[in-house]
């Protein structure tokens, strides 16, 4: 039993107890997705605990109830289907809304993972030594990573497509970041296609841990504004990597 | 396992299936089969009726949508619709925005309900019969009243630590030492 397996071992504990954020929660789903030993360690612990769960008192379902659930799910998408783009491209996300940073470490072992370093849950492990002043899970709203970005704070930073996203004809990706309120949304760079790429963005502030990521669908070129007018593919918020 | 409870594992593995291949029979079948418990456990953690049947409600839908990537052998299916419960009811417990059309009243006897499941005496009841309350009952008060207040209560660390009266890493360890021990026990 080493340091890192007492780590991922915490994890699994505080995501089956339900002591995760939203956002780490998401992380984490990413490297069960990826890693069979450690999904069967959580399924294991959820099924031990879940006689607490079967000790409510059951309550009749309200009359209807089922029918208005299929009303909903015969107009809900079922994930591994294609997904449609969406969001609301005309305003800005304020990261004073979304969910509090999952800590550093998590998303760093998130990122490491989809990049696809060996975790070895079962085994033995690797761990990145990372050279970007912060790395971004970009997720896009069913919660499945779609790009890392890692950004080097020296105007240049690593894009990286973790699934494959259609770009239709005459449109391209534009990653995004937002140092701040007020400074509001700025382009990192415009790709034809989901492809690894280096991005050469403006001279920003240095990023911040939890400094919002976003890919956006944009008229080829890029973004005619200035300001992410398409929908937003994926987004994520920054880990600090000064660990 | 009973015979009864091993059939209804595989129909609800049946359900699940026929949920991922994209049969809408399948949700109809978990409702059947486990329904009014999910609902009585959302409650349990929700309080409120109205937060507890849309709860429920979500928890379906994702179950629907997610049923393709429940992979066999990744634990029970029945524990995997209960974990998209729990991680819903949370998810609505801890949205400040969400409860904020409760009055500070409701939003005082939400909290006092929550605490009363978790009383020194009445813990057994919680972990039914079977082998998971022996361990329990083997762990360190504090340990166990941690982690039942985190499991059964939807305890964030920080309400933990705040209602035992200790720092957070305190709560933290308390956690981690009980389930390591509770493990074992367990295996």
């Amino acid at each position: 039993m080493n340091a890192f397996r007492d780590d991922v071992t915490a994890f699994a504990d505080d995501y089956v107890l339900g002591l995760m954020s939203p956002t780490e929660t998401e992380l984490f789903e990413a490297l069960m997705a990826a890693d069979p030993a450690l999904a069967a360690h959580v399924a294991r612990l959820r099924d031990q605990l879940l006689p607490l769960d079967l000790s409510a008192e059951a309550q009749a379902l309200p009359p209807g109830f089922a029918a208005r659930l299929q009303a909903i799910i015969a107009r809900t998408p079922q994930d591994g289907a294609p997904l449609p783009l969406s969001g609301d491209p005309t305003v800005a996300p304020v990261p004073a809304n979304l969910p509090r940073a999952p800590r550093r470490w998590l998303a760093g072992l998130a990122a490491s993972l989809v990049l696809g370093l060996a975790l070895g849950f079962g085994g033995a492990m690797q761990r990145p030594a990372p050279a970007p002043q912060v790395v971004a899970v970009l997720l896009d709203d069913q919660g499945q990573p779609r790009a890392i970005i890692e950004d080097y704070g020296d105007e240049t930073a690593q894009i990286r497509f973790v699934s494959d996203i259609e770009v239709p004809p005459g449109f391209a990706i534009q990653a995004w970041t937002l140092p701040s309120v007020e400074m509001g949304p700025r382009s990192l760079g415009v790709l034809d296609g989901p492809r690894a790429a280096s991005l050469a963005g403006p001279d920003l502030p240095a990023p911040a841990d939890a400094q919002l990521y976003e890919i956006t669908l944009e008229p080829a070129g890029g973004s005619p504004t200035g300001r992410p007018t398409g929908p937003i593919i994926a987004k994520g918020l920054a880990a600090a990597q000064d660990i | 396992m009973t015979e009864d409870a091993e059939q209804r594992n595989r129909r609800l593995d049946r359900a699940v299936t026929d949920c991922a291949e994209g049969r809408p029979q399948g949700i109809d079948a978990i409702l059947e089969l486990e329904g009014p418990r999910l609902l009585g456990l959302a409650r349990r953690i929700l309080i409120r009726h109205d937060l507890a049947e849309e709860a429920l409600q979500d928890a379906m839908v994702m179950v629907w949508r997610k049923a393709a990537q429940q992979r066999q052998g990744d634990g029970s299916s029945r524990g995997w619709i209960y974990a998209i419960l729990r991680n819903r009811c949370l998810t609505i417990l801890r949205d400040g925005a969400r409860l904020s059309s409760l009055s500070p009243d409701e939003l005082t006897s939400m909290q006092e309900a929550r605490q009363e499941l978790v009383s020194d005496d009445d813990w057994k009841l919680l972990a039914g019969k079977g082998r998971l309350g022996e361990c329990l009952d083997a762990l360190d008060d504090p340990a166990r009243r941690a982690i039942l207040l985190a499991h059964v209560a939807g305890y964030s660390h920080g309400e933990i630590s705040a209602r035992q009266g200790v720092p957070l890493g305190t709560a933290k360890s308390w956690i981690r030492r009980g389930l390591a021990s509770l493990r074992e026990c367990l295996s």
